[in-house]
């Protein structure tokens, strides 16, 4: 029965811990918590073709009796076994607490704090926003963003007006007068995430506003007050609303 | 009469036990589906969702290569690869290495279809160079290169050559060892000579169904850990000082090989990750992190200890690494 766990149960377990995680995600919704949404249908499709294999496979299975002979491993001491077969367990329980235990979450200020702001314009440079005579209604903080980086300033965003949602997060250069509207921009999945954000010129935010909760800021842009603030523009906000996380968190 | 009935009624009863174990599992989730999320601190926030987007991302992957290599374990016959490959070594690896044509595989999928093409009984030096060449050399990887950098500063032509040399130098230099089985972990050279000595006899679908549970044995524990790994990483190593360094002439090719090692990024997307930091890098550093990251990174290496023993890819490493550096400083003199 050890035998059978540790040269096939194991890995079927996995795979259908796998093939559940998966599933409930992409019922929920959720799937794109984690990988860019042009991944979901491939991973669904996979996800139900393992699971039924991995099924059929439980089933077909040589039984125990005639294993014997038919299939030689390199034998494995009795300690060895135990200790393979400890780690094993400890290696699914975990997993399961992961992937089904634990609610599915989006990457915090902490992570964009690691990743340098802005750095990246988010997509390439040929699909970079241009804003021609036009307030930008319906761009993103990635739009902005980009904007901001190509070094757009205050008299060429005069007549832009501004909406954007995201998360606080704090402006590490002047931490009590402006904040970022911030977004993660997703290429494939959660790992290569780059955080992009608006400033927000604002002093006192946080009194509002805790790090990491979500907003919607209307406003215009204006010469960036703040001294110490690398910014050049920052969005001087009309109106800051506290709003829930939306759905879709991520921008592509 | 007894034993007789429960041998037949059994694989209804292992089908129905998986059956429910999955549906057990997903009332687990149901269940916690809803749990707050403020409770965690928010460093183990990131490692847990970092390190199961890296796992959910390569599963499908995984799957699909752990399916191929039960395709070419089982359904293909031995004899075709004898019949399709060349017989002179040298010819035999670069067409080995034009394989991820056929077979448009992420990275982490070509680890279970390669140990399936070891245990069909090709050479580990033809297995490597497959291996390190596949998650460059296929259709998928050139198309979105070419869309992220068109021929600009010889990006793309660098990856296709750079990808396609240092495979079949790694191809060679491990043909040149006295006993490549030794290059294997034992475990895994046992299973090859097993299969080789005793050919598992039965139906094929039986035989699927064991290939399909060892191989997910296999690779899935080292998937997990893997993950893990790669997650903890991300939230250990701050990502702009690599990034601040990729735009230093010197540094640059380095910072980017390092940045690729930790990221753990599918080879079919990296040219638009790397390109969506704009123009602050070097063409060299690039084409190194391109060609070095499709090689070799940390998931990747969990996944290739099944396989390989420490020592081999202790030097595999080095090799790739090395020569992605001559390459990256080449492309920068160049271009």
């Amino acid at each position: 029965m050890r035998e059978r766990f540790l040269s096939h149960g194991r890995g079927l377990l996995l795979v259908l811990v796998g093939v559940a995680a998966i599933l409930w995600l992409a019922v929920a919704g959720k799937l794109a918590l984690y990988i860019h949404p042009r991944y979901i249908e491939f991973t669904v499709v996979m996800a139900v073709i393992a699971g039924v294999v991995a099924i059929v496979a439980a089933a077909l299975l040589p039984r125990a009796d005639e294993h014997e002979g038919d299939h030689e491993h390199a034998p494995r001491s009795r300690r060895r076994a135990t200790l393979l077969t400890a780690a094993s367990v400890a290696l699914i329980v975990a997993t399961t607490a992961v992937l089904l235990v634990m609610p599915p979450s989006t990457l915090t200020s902490g992570t964009a704090a690691q990743r340098d702001i802005n750095a990246s314009a988010g997509g390439g440079a040929g699909d970079a926003p241009v804003l021609v005579a036009g307030d930008g209604s319906g761009f993103t903080v990635k739009d902005w963003a980009g904007l901001l980086r190509q070094g757009a300033d205050e008299q060429y965003l005069a007549d832009a007006r501004p909406d954007v949602t995201g998360f606080v997060m704090a402006d590490p250069d002047d931490p009590d007068d402006v904040f970022y509207v911030a977004r993660f921009v997703i290429t494939c999945c959660a790992v290569d995430a780059q955080p992009v954000g608006v400033p927000v010129y604002s002093p006192g935010w946080r009194d509002a506003h805790p790090v990491d909760s979500w907003v919607q800021v209307t406003g215009r842009f204006v010469a960036n007050p703040s001294t110490s603030s690398m910014q050049a523009v920052a969005l001087e906000p009309a109106d800051v609303t506290s709003i829930d996380e939306p759905a879709d968190p991520y921008v592509y | 009469m007894e034993t007789r009935a429960a041998a037949r009624t059994s694989p209804v009863r292992w089908g129905a036990a998986a059956l429910g174990v999955l549906a057990a599992l997903l009332g687990l989730r149901v269940a916690t589906g809803s749990l707050p999320v403020d409770a965690l601190p928010n460093a183990v926030r990131d490692l847990i969702t970092l390190s199961v987007s890296v796992l959910v991302e390569s599963l499908p992957f995984v799957f699909l290569g752990v399916l191929l290599s039960v395709l070419v374990q089982v359904w293909v016959p031995s004899s075709v690869f004898d019949r399709l490959l060349p017989r002179i070594p040298v010819l035999r690896r670069a067409v080995m290495s034009l394989l991820g044509v056929l077979l448009p595989v992420c990275e982490c999928g070509n680890v279970p279809l390669a140990r399936g093409l070891l245990i069909r009984g090709l050479t580990v030096p033809e297995t490597m160079t497959f291996l390190l060449a596949a998650p460059i050399l296929n259709p998928v990887t050139i198309t979105t290169t070419y869309q992220a950098f068109g021929w600009d500063h010889g990006i793309l032509v660098g990856r296709i050559a750079g990808g396609f040399v240092i495979a079949n130098l790694v191809g060679w230099l491990f043909s040149r060892h006295p006993r490549p089985t030794e290059l294997l972990t034992p475990s895994f050279e046992a299973s090859c000579r097993a299969h080789r000595d005793h050919p598992v006899a039965g139906h094929r679908m039986r035989r699927s169904a064991l290939g399909f549970a060892e191989e997910s044995t296999a690779m899935l524990p080292a998937l997990v850990v893997g993950s893990f790994i790669a997650g903890a990483i991300q939230v250990g190593v701050p990502r702009e000082v690599l990034v601040a360094l990729g735009s230093n002439p010197v540094w640059s090719v380095l910072a980017l090989m390092v940045l690729a090692f930790v990221i753990a990024i599918c080879s079919n997307v990296d040219a638009f990750f790397i390109l969506s930091f704009g123009s602050t890098f070097m063409p060299g550093a690039i084409v190194a992190f391109l060609v070095f990251g499709a090689m070799i990174d940390v998931k990747m290496l969990a996944l290739m200890r099944t396989t390989f023993t420490t020592a081999t890819l202790a030097r595999m490493t080095a090799v790739v690494a090395l020569a992605a550096l001559v390459l990256g400083f080449g492309v920068n003199v160049l271009a």
